[in-house]
C-alpha cells in the first residue's frame, strides 16, 4: 500500500510580499537639494529639470501647487504618485527601469504628493483640477501637493515624441522625489500580497477585479510595463505589480472618466477588495483587459475575460472601464459574458443623464446583467470660482476664457471626478440601491 | 376668453403620414379631440373659437411654421392658445412646444400638453407644459387637465401640480450626491449582496424605447437618397462652431456641384476619435464620391442636395432624439425615401 502523500501546502499564486513604505508629505516647495524632512518635500529645480531633458522638449517649467491654494490646473494630462524601490531601482518598469517583473520587496510611497503634467497635446480633452473651492475634493489631485510639469515642445518635434518625452520625464521626476525619502523613517508600513488560487477551499466568495485599459492609439493609450495592451487578450497579473508603476497612463480623453497613473497605483477596487479579504470575501486577484475599438474584438475580449475568471475560480468580478460610451460597452459585454457562465459581474458606470438628470443614463447598457454602481452624472454643471493662479495654459479651451476665470463646466471636465476605477464618492441620487 | 386650439393633421382628420407635409390651416370651432376640450372650457366660461392644424413634418421642419400657425391663431382672435395633447409623439410635441412658446412670447397665454419624455419639452418655455401621459389612451384625462390649466391661465394665474403642469426636474431626475463610501467600496458591498441573493443596483437599465425599422424601399432606382453623418464633418474652419462633444446643434451644408468631399475643404471636429484618416479623405465619413457614382449610373434616382450633420460624442439622448425627429421631418417633407447615416 502506497503511503498517503502529505497534504500539499496551499499554493501561493502571487509573487510574495510587497512592503509599502509610506512617507507622508504635508508641505512642499523648492530648495537647493531634493529631500523629504519632517513631512516637507523639497525639490531641486535644476536637478529635476535635468531629468526631463529630451530632444523633443524645448523646455519644462516646474511649479508646486498645494491643497487650499487659489489655483487651478487646466489641460491636465497625467498624474503620478512618487514611488521608489530604493537605490537598486525598479519603479515604473518599462520607462524608468528595465521592463522586469516588479511587485515585491519594498516600495517607498510619497503619500500626499503627485507629479502632474499639463499642457497641449493632440486629442487631449480639456481637463481641470481645482486646488480649492467646491470641485477640489472631486479629484484626487485637488487633495495632493502637486509638482506641475508644464512644457514647450521642441520645434519640429512629432507630437508622439513630445508625449513620450514628457511621460519619461515625469516618471523620472516621480521616482527621484521618492528616492529622497528612501533613507528616512516611514510614517507607516503596509504589507501586501496577492492570494493564490484557493478555489472552493473556503466559505467566502472569491471576488476579483477586472481593470479595463483604454487602447485607442496615440494619446488614448495605457501602458503595461511600457507597452500598450492593444491587441492583447486579457492578462492575469499580481495586484502588487501595479504598486510599482507597472501601469502608466497615456490616455488624455474624457477627463472625469480618466484613470491617471496615480489612480492605477492606488487601484481603489483592489484596495476595497483587500480591505474585505478574509472578512467577507476572498480577494481573488486582478485581470487587466484592453478596450478594443471594434465590436467583434470587444466581444472576443469579453469572452476571454469570462473564461479567465472561470479558470481562476472566481464567484464574482468588479469591472471597471476607462472612457465614455464606447468603454461602457466593454463593461457591459463582460458583465453579460460572466452572467452567461454563472459568475457575477458588477460594473462601475458614470451616467450621461443630461444637465437636468432626466436622460437615459447609459449609452450601452448590459443586456442581461444588472448589477451596476453609479459614479455620478457626467453632464451635471459645476460652478468654478475665479482663482489667483492657473497652470497648464493661459486659456481654458472648453469655454475660450482666461484659465483663471470663474466658469460653469460639466462635471465631465474635472479630472477623475467620476473615476471609473471607483476612487470617488459621487453617485446619482435616486440611485440609492433600487431593485433591478 | 377666446381660445384657439392647435392639433396635428392626424387629429384634425386630414390623414396620416401621407398628409404629414400639409401646411397650416384653420377651421372655425372645435375639431376632433377639441370637442371635449371645448365642452370643458365652456363650463369655465371660455369659448374654443378655432382650430389651427398642420402636418407634423411641416410643423417640425419648416422654419416659418410656428410663425404661420400663430398668425392663423391671431386671425381667429386668440386670447389664449392650447396645443396638443401630443403624448410621446416627437414631431407633434416639437410643433406644440414651438407654437405655444411663440404665442406666449407674443403675449398670448399658452400651454402645450405632452409626455415628460417628449423631445419637444425643452422648447415649451416661456409657455406652460401640461403632462398628457405617453399615449392617446390618456386622451380624456389630458383634455381635462388642459382645460383646468387653461382656466387658471385665463384668470391670470399660474397653473401648478394640480393641473398636471410639468415643472423643473421630474421625479426620478438624477442629481449628483456624495456617498459616505467610495464607488469601489460600494461595488464590493453590491457584489456581496448579489452573491447572497440580492437584486439591487444603483442604475436601472434605461428604456430607450423601440424604433421599428422602416420597410425596405421597393426600387432604389426610383429613390431620392440622403447622406447624413454624426461624424462632425463640417466645412474647414467649422464656421457654425459645431461642438466636438455633447452637441446641442446640427447643421446642413450643400452638396450641389460637388462630386467628392475634398480633403482640405472639409474637416471632422469630432472629439471622440482620431480624425486624421477622416480628414485625409472626408468621403470615408460622408460617402459622396460613391453616392455620386451611383446617381450617375442610375442605381439611385438622385442624391438629396444637402447633407445633415452633428457630432455624436457624449450627446445627451434627449438631444439626439430631438435631432432625429427634426431630421426625419425635414427629409420626409423633401420626399427623401432613404437615408444613409454614417456613425463613428
Amino acid at each position: 500500500m502506497a503511503p498517503t502523500p502529505p497534504p500539499r501546502p496551499r499554493p501561493e499564486g502571487g509573487l510574495g510580499v510587497l512592503r509599502r513604505v509610506i512617507h507622508r508629505v504635508t508641505a512642499a516647495g523648492f530648495g537647493d537639494a531634493t529631500e523629504l524632512r519632517a513631512g516637507t518635500l523639497t525639490a531641486s529645480r535644476p536637478e529635476l529639470e535635468a531629468l526631463t531633458a529630451d530632444p523633443a522638449l524645448a523646455s519644462v517649467r516646474l511649479s508646486w501647487v498645494s491643497p487650499g491654494d487659489s489655483a487651478r490646473i487646466v489641460k491636465v494630462l497625467d498624474a503620478v504618485e512618487p514611488r521608489s524601490k530604493g537605490p537598486r531601482g525598479g519603479a515604473f518598469p518599462g520607462f524608468v527601469s528595465p521592463a522586469r517583473i516588479q511587485g515585491r520587496g519594498e516600495t517607498h510611497v510619497l503619500r500626499g504628493a503627485a507629479v502632474v503634467a499639463a499642457g497641449f497635446l493632440p486629442r487631449a480633452q480639456e481637463a481641470v483640477v481645482e486646488m480649492s473651492g467646491p470641485a477640489a475634493e472631486l479629484s484626487p489631485l485637488g487633495l495632493t501637493h502637486n509638482l506641475v510639469v508644464e512644457f514647450e515642445p521642441a520645434e519640429g518635434a512629432a507630437w508622439e515624441n513630445v508625449d513620450a518625452a514628457l511621460r519619461r520625464g515625469m516618471l523620472r521626476v516621480a521616482a527621484r522625489l521618492a528616492d529622497a525619502a528612501a533613507g528616512g523613517a516611514p510614517d507607516e508600513v503596509e504589507e501586501l500580497s496577492t492570494p493564490g488560487p484557493r478555489s472552493g477551499q473556503g466559505p467566502l466568495p472569491r471576488i476579483g477585479a477586472i481593470t479595463n485599459l483604454q487602447t485607442q492609439g496615440a494619446f488614448k493609450d495605457v501602458f503595461f510595463y511600457g507597452r500598450s495592451l492593444a491587441g492583447s487578450p486579457p492578462v492575469v497579473i499580481d495586484a502588487c505589480e501595479i504598486e510599482d508603476g507597472a501601469i502608466v497612463s497615456g490616455q488624455y480623453g474624457h477627463p472625469a472618466l480618466r484613470n491617471p497613473t496615480y489612480i492605477h497605483q492606488n487601484n481603489p477596487v483592489v484596495s476595497a477588495l483587500r480591505a474585505a479579504d478574509s472578512e467577507t470575501l476572498e480577494f481573488a486577484g486582478l485581470i487587466l483587459s484592453p478596450e478594443p475599438v471594434d465590436q467583434g474584438a470587444k466581444e472576443l475580449t469579453a469572452a476571454h475575460t469570462a473564461r479567465l475568471c472561470a479558470a481562476l475560480g472566481w464567484d464574482g468580478a468588479i469591472i471597471t472601464k476607462e472612457g465614455g460610451g464606447n468603454a461602457d460597452s466593454d463593461n457591459s459585454l463582460k458583465m453579460d459574458a460572466l452572467e452567461e457562465i454563472g459568475i457575477l459581474g458588477v460594473g462601475l458606470f458614470s451616467e450621461m443623464s443630461g444637465p437636468d438628470g432626466t436622460a437615459p443614463p447609459l449609452v450601452s447598457p448590459p443586456s442581461t446583467a444588472t448589477a451596476m454602481v453609479s459614479t455620478g452624472n457626467y453632464d451635471e454643471r459645476l460652478q468654478l470660482p475665479a482663482v489667483e493662479r492657473a497652470y497648464g495654459a493661459e486659456r481654458c479651451a472648453l469655454l475660450d476664457v482666461e484659465a483663471s476665470a470663474a466658469m460653469e463646466v460639466p462635471t465631465a471636465v474635472i479630472v477623475a471626478a467620476l473615476s471609473p476605477l471607483g476612487w470617488g464618492r459621487l453617485t446619482a441620487s435616486g440611485a440609492d440601491m433600487v431593485s433591478a | 376668453m377666446r381660445v384657439v386650439h392647435y392639433i396635428n393633421q392626424f387629429f384634425a382628420g386630414i390623414g396620416g403620414e401621407d398628409k404629414a407635409s400639409t401646411p397650416p390651416a384653420s377651421r372655425e370651432g372645435a375639431v376632433g379631440p377639441g370637442r371635449k376640450l371645448a365642452a370643458a372650457l365652456a363650463a369655465e366660461g371660455h369659448e374654443l373659437v378655432a382650430t389651427v392644424y398642420c402636418g407634423d413634418d411641416y410643423a417640425a421642419s419648416a422654419p416659418s411654421a410656428a410663425t404661420e400657425i400663430l398668425a392663423l391663431a391671431s386671425e381667429a382672435g386668440a386670447e389664449l392658445l392650447v396645443a396638443g395633447p401630443a403624448f410621446g409623439s416627437g414631431r407633434y410635441g416639437i410643433a406644440c412646444a414651438r407654437v405655444a412658446a411663440a404665442a406666449s412670447a407674443a403675449g398670448i397665454p399658452a400651454l402645450a400638453a405632452m409626455d415628460p419624455s417628449n423631445p419637444g419639452l425643452p422648447e415649451v418655455a416661456p409657455a406652460i407644459a401640461v403632462n398628457s401621459g405617453e399615449a392617446a389612451r390618456h386622451m380624456g384625462d389630458a383634455l381635462t387637465k388642459m382645460a383646468s390649466a387653461a382656466a387658471v391661465l385665463a384668470r391670470g394665474g399660474t397653473p401648478g401640480e394640480a393641473e398636471g403642469v410639468i415643472s423643473g426636474a421630474p421625479a426620478g431626475a438624477r442629481r449628483n450626491t456624495v456617498s459616505p463610501r467610495t464607488a469601489a467600496e460600494r461595488a464590493v458591498l453590491l457584489a456581496l449582496s448579489r452573491l447572497a441573493g440580492g437584486k439591487q443596483t444603483e442604475i436601472k437599465l434605461p428604456d430607450f424605447g423601440h424604433v421599428a425599422p422602416a420597410a425596405p424601399i421597393a426600387d432604389p432606382r426610383e429613390a431620392l437618397v440622403a447622406i447624413l453623418t454624426e461624424g462632425a464633418l463640417v466645412p474647414s474652419g467649422n464656421p457654425d462652431r459645431l461642438e466636438s462633444a455633447r452637441a446641442k446643434h446640427w447643421f446642413r451644408y450643400p452638396l450641389t456641384g460637388r462630386d467628392t468631399m475634398a480633403a482640405g475643404e472639409f474637416q471632422s471636429v469630432h472629439g471622440g476619435f482620431s480624425t486624421v484618416v477622416a480628414n485625409a479623405d472626408p468621403n470615408r465619413l460622408l460617402p459622396l464620391d460613391v453616392a455620386r457614382e451611383m446617381e450617375v449610373s442610375g442605381e439611385i434616382k438622385a442624391l438629396y442636395p444637402e447633407y445633415l450633420v452633428t457630432a455624436g460624442n457624449g450627446t445627451a439622448v434627449a438631444d439626439a432624439t430631438h435631432f432625429g425627429v427634426e431630421w426625419a421631418a425635414e427629409l420626409r417633407r423633401a420626399g427623401v425615401q432613404a437615408a444613409i447615416l454614417t456613425a463613428t
